[in-house]
C-alpha cells in the first residue's frame, strides 16, 4: 500500500487518452475540464487544472492539438509516464483520467474492440510504484475487455490504496421521470431496455439495470450465471416470458424514441410482431444475482435510441420505471451532456479523494459484459459467473443529475 | 361508455398538431410508465384543409368515425341536437394567411364561437381543448374564455411547454418572491415565441399574490438587444443560468464539440440571427425578458431570481420527433379536463399570453415602442399542484 496523500486546495490532473476526435469521450471529458461546462445553473469551471495530455492515436481529424494551443496550461507528452511525471522522474499530479474509447484497436474473435485501458493502468501504477505514491483514478467505461486484467485492474487500486472510479454516464444523467430505487427496495424483477451492439451499449444497458438494482435490500451480492439470447432465440424467449412482458413494456413506455410501428403515426405501441419486422437483431442478457434476483438487458436496435429501465418492486401495483435520457448529439443536440455530471463525479472524487460511487458497480457490470459476450460466442449457452460474486453497498445518496 | 368527442381541426396530417394530439385518443399514449388508452371515442372529425397527405379519411375509415362539412354538424354528429362530450379545437399548421404583424391568422375564435353558438341552441355545453394560445387577437380570446364563463363549460388552452418533462425537475414554490424572470428560445414568430411566453409564465404565474396582470410590453430587436443587456435590462447572470441548461448551442460547439460559456466568450452577439427581446412588465412591478436567440441555441430554458433560493433555471424538454412525446404530457391534461369536468389550470394564462404576445408584436410594428397594456388586467391564480410530467 502507498499513501495516498491528501487532495491538494486545487489538484493537477493528466488525461491518458486513446484518441481525441469531435464527439469522442476524450473530447466530451477533456473538454469539460478545459472550457467548463453548464451545471447547477451556471457555466462551471472545476476547481482543478488539466496540465498534462498524453494520445494515444492522433488522426487527421485530431483535436488535441488545438485543445493545447488554446490552453496553454496544459501539456502534450508523448508517454503516459511523462504525462503523470510532466516530463519529470516522479509522479507530478493529483489525478488521472482514463479515457480508453474510441480509435482505431483491433477486435478479438468474440466481437470484443481490445480498448488498451488495462495497458494504459498498468503505465500508470508503474508510475505510482516508482515514484512512491498514488493518486485518484477515473477510468472511463468498464475496466477491461478481458475479465481477469478487470479485475486486476481493481485490486491493484485496493492494495495501493488509492480511490478509483469507473463506469458509465447512464447512471449519473437526467431521468424521466426524475426518480431514484428506494433504498432497501424489495425487487422482484428488472429489465432495461436499450439501443446499440455488442460490446458497446449493452455496457451501458447494464448499467443502467446495477445503478438502479444495487439499492435493494441487502445491497448488492453479485451475479450466478449469464445468458444470451440473440435473433430467433431472443423471440422464442420474449415469447415464453423469460423476462417479465410487462416490465419490458413499462420501460418501453418510457422511451422518447419508439420507432412508428405504421407509417402515418408518430407514437404507436408495437405490437409483437411490428417489433420482430422493427428489430433485426434483438439481443438479452438474461442473468441472475447471488440473492436471486433476475435481470434482463434488452439491446432493441430499431425500436428505440434510448436507456430505459423498469422494475417490480414489492408493494407497487405497477412497475417502477423511468427513462435514462441522454440529451444526445445524434441530431437531437449539440452537446452531449451527459458527460457534465460524469465529469463532475469525477471532480468530488479528485477533491475529496474518495470514490463518489463504488467501483465494485463496474467491476460487476464490467464482467456481466464479458459474461454476455461469452454467452453469445458460445452459441447463447448459459454461462456460470462464480468469478462475479462481487458484493457492495450503494452510495446513501442519489448520484444522478437533479440540480 | 366512452366519452364522445369531436375534433375540430385546421389540417389532419403526418405530425400536424392535429395527428399526434387526436391520434393520441385513437391509438392511446405513454402515461406513466404504461400505453395509456383513454376511454374516449373520437365520433366527429371537422377538418378545414385537406392537402397532399391528407389523413383525415383514412382514420375515420379506421377507426369509424365521421369526418363532416361543417362544425355545428360535427358536435351534433349530423343530428340536431349536441351529440359529443367534449370537443379539441387543434388550429395549427395549415395554409392561413398573416396579418401585418406577421401572426397566423388561425381561425380558432370563429370556430370556438360556432361551438358556443351550438352550445346555446342546444341548451347545453361541453368541455372545450383549445391547442396552443386563444387567438391571435386578445380581444377574440377575452370573447372565448368570457362565453365559457357566461355558459359554464371548462376551457383548457395552451401549449405543451408548460406540461413537459423539465431539466433539472423543478418547480417554483407557490408564493415565492420573484425578482427578475428570463426565457430563452428559437424558432420563428408567431409560433415559437408563443410557447417560449407561455413557459415563462407557467412559471412566473406562481409568484406572490398570483397573477395580477402586465401593464407594460415592448419588442425590440438586433443591437438594441445587446445594449438593453449592457444596460441591465435584462440580466447576464439569468442568460448565464438560462444558458447553462442548454443541450444546443452552436457555432463553435457544432464546428468541433467543445462546451461554450456563451454570454462570456464573446460568440452571442456573433452567432444570434436577427435576437428579439420581449420586455413584459407585470401590474405588481416584476419584469421578465423573452429573448428569441435563434442561432444561438435551438432549446427552451428559463432562469430566474428568486428571494431566498437564488437563481432557478431549468430546460422545458421538447422530446424529439416523431414521438413528441411532450404532446402525450398534454393530451394527459386535455383526458384529464374531460374526465372531471374541471381544467387542471386555468385559461387565464393562455388568455394572458395570448394577450402579450399580441402586444409585443403591436411593439415590434410601431417602431419597437413601449406599449401600456392596461387591457392585460388578468388575474388568476397559478394551480397548487404542479402540472409537468414528472411521474
Amino acid at each position: 500500500m502507498l499513501p495516498a496523500q491528501p487532495a491538494p486546495a486545487r489538484p493537477k490532473l493528466a488525461a491518458i487518452c486513446t484518441i481525441y476526435f469531435r464527439m469522442s469521450h476524450s473530447q466530451h471529458i477533456v473538454d469539460r475540464f478545459l472550457d467548463g461546462y453548464g451545471w447547477n445553473g451556471t457555466h462551471h469551471h472545476p476547481p482543478m487544472d488539466l496540465v498534462a495530455l498524453y494520445v494515444d492515436q492522433v488522426g487527421n481529424d485530431d483535436l488535441s492539438r488545438e485543445r493545447a494551443a488554446r490552453h496553454p496550461e496544459m501539456k502534450i507528452y508523448p508517454t503516459i509516464a511523462d504525462a503523470l511525471t510532466l516530463g519529470g522522474r516522479k509522479l507530478a499530479v493529483d489525478g488521472v483520467v482514463l479515457v480508453g474509447e474510441h480509435g482505431h484497436y483491433p477486435r478479438n474473435e468474440k466481437g470484443q474492440t481490445k480498448y488498451p485501458r488495462y495497458e494504459f493502468f498498468e503505465q500508470i501504477v508503474k508510475v505510482f510504484r516508482d515514484s512512491g505514491r498514488s493518486v485518484p483514478i477515473f477510468n472511463d467505461k468498464h475496466l477491461s475487455w478481458n475479465w481477469d486484467w478487470a479485475k486486476e485492474m481493481y485490486e491493484t487500486s485496493r492494495s495501493m490504496g488509492f480511490a478509483f472510479m469507473a463506469g458509465s454516464s447512464l447512471p449519473v444523467t437526467w431521468r424521466t421521470p426524475s426518480v431514484e430505487m428506494p433504498a432497501g427496495a424489495k425487487i422482484r424483477e428488472a429489465v432495461s431496455v436499450c439501443y446499440g451492439g455488442v460490446d458497446s451499449y449493452d455496457f451501458h444497458g447494464l448499467e443502467t439495470i446495477q445503478c438502479m438494482v444495487e439499492r435493494r435490500r441487502g445491497g448488492e451480492s453479485g451475479v450466478k450465471w449469464v445468458r444470451a439470447y440473440r435473433g430467433k432465440n431472443f423471440w422464442n424467449a420474449y415469447q415464453e416470458g423469460v423476462w417479465p412482458r410487462d416490465l419490458m413494456e413499462a420501460a418501453l413506455c418510457r422511451s422518447h424514441t419508439l420507432k412508428p410501428a405504421r407509417p402515418s403515426f408518430n407514437d404507436i405501441f408495437p405490437t409483437a410482431d411490428d417489433m420482430r419486422r422493427l428489430v433485426n437483431d434483438p439481443v438479452a442478457y438474461h442473468y441472475e444475482h447471488e440473492d436471486g434476483l433476475k435481470c434482463t438487458m434488452l439491446l432493441l436496435e430499431g425500436l428505440v435510441r434510448d436507456f430505459n429501465f423498469a422494475a417490480r418492486i414489492d408493494g407497487r401495483a405497477e412497475p417502477f420505471s423511468t427513462q435514462l435520457y441522454l440529451p444526445m448529439p445524434d441530431g437531437r443536440t449539440t452537446l452531449a451532456n451527459f458527460f457534465s455530471p460524469l465529469v463532475n463525479s469525477m471532480e468530488q472524487m479528485f477533491l475529496t479523494g474518495k470514490p463518489t460511487y463504488p467501483v465494485e458497480r463496474t467491476l460487476l457490470t464490467t464482467g456481466l459484459t464479458a459474461a454476455g459476450v461469452e454467452s453469445l460466442y458460445r452459441n447463447q449457452a448459459r454461462v456460470e459467473t462464480p468469478h462475479l460474486a462481487i458484493g457492495y453497498q450503494p452510495t446513501k445518496e442519489s448520484t444522478f443529475w437533479r440540480t | 361508455m366512452p366519452q364522445r368527442i369531436a375534433v375540430i381541426t385546421t389540417v389532419y396530417r403526418y405530425l400536424s398538431h392535429a395527428q399526434h394530439e387526436a391520434d393520441r385518443i385513437l391509438v392511446g399514449y405513454p402515461r406513466q410508465g404504461r400505453w395509456h388508452r383513454p376511454d374516449m371515442k373520437i365520433v366527429s372529425l371537422y377538418v378545414d384543409q385537406k392537402p397532399e397527405g391528407d389523413l383525415s379519411a383514412t382514420r375515420a375509415r379506421e377507426f369509424g368515425f365521421q369526418v363532416y362539412p361543417t362544425i355545428a354538424e360535427a358536435l351534433r354528429c349530423g343530428g340536431d341536437k349536441l351529440a359529443v362530450d367534449a370537443v379539441m379545437i387543434i388550429g395549427e399548421h395549415g395554409d392561413y394567411p398573416r396579418n401585418e404583424k406577421g401572426q397566423i391568422l388561425y381561425p380558432r375564435y370563429e370556430w370556438f364561437k360556432q361551438c358556443v353558438e351550438v352550445f346555446e341552441k342546444d341548451g347545453r355545453a361541453v368541455p372545450v381543448f383549445n391547442d396552443k394560445n386563444l387567438s391571435y387577437s386578445f380581444e377574440k380570446a377575452k370573447w372565448m374564455v368570457d362565453a365559457s364563463r357566461r355558459l359554464g363549460f371548462p376551457v383548457l388552452a395552451g401549449s405543451s411547454l408548460p406540461v413537459t418533462w423539465r431539466l433539472p425537475d423543478i418547480e417554483l414554490p407557490l408564493g415565492c418572491e420573484i425578482e427578475e424572470a428570463l426565457m430563452v428560445g428559437e424558432g420563428e414568430s408567431d409560433a415559437m415565441d408563443y410557447h417560449a411566453l407561455e413557459a415563462l409564465q407557467s412559471m412566473v404565474e406562481r409568484r406572490k399574490n398570483g397573477e395580477t396582470g402586465v401593464k407594460a410590453v415592448q419588442l425590440i430587436e438586433d443591437d438594441a438587444v445587446w445594449k438593453a443587456g449592457d444596460a441591465g435590462r435584462w440580466s447576464r447572470e439569468l442568460l448565464t443560468a438560462a444558458l447553462s441548461r442548454s443541450d444546443t448551442p452552436q457555432g463553435l460547439t457544432v464546428k468541433d464539440g467543445r462546451t461554450q460559456d456563451l454570454v462570456h466568450n464573446g460568440e452571442l452577439a456573433r452567432l444570434a440571427r436577427n435576437p428579439w427581446a420581449y420586455f413584459i412588465e407585470y401590474a405588481d412591478g416584476l419584469k421578465a425578458t423573452l429573448l428569441m436567440l435563434n442561432g444561438v441555441v435551438a432549446d427552451f430554458n428559463f432562469a430566474a431570481r428568486v428571494k431566498e433560493l437564488g437563481v432557478q433555471s431549468t430546460q422545458f424538454l421538447l422530446t424529439p420527433e416523431p414521438n413528441v412525446t411532450y404532446s402525450a404530457c398534454l393530451i394527459g391534461k386535455v383526458e384529464e379536463m374531460f374526465t372531471t369536468g374541471k381544467a387542471p389550470y386555468p385559461v387565464e394564462r393562455t388568455l394572458i399570453v395570448s394577450g402579450i404576445l399580441e402586444s409585443c408584436l403591436t411593439s415590434h410594428n410601431q417602431g419597437h415602442k413601449q406599449l401600456e397594456t392596461p387591457h392585460l388586467n388578468v388575474r388568476y391564480s397559478a394551480p397548487r399542484e404542479s402540472q409537468h410530467c414528472r411521474t
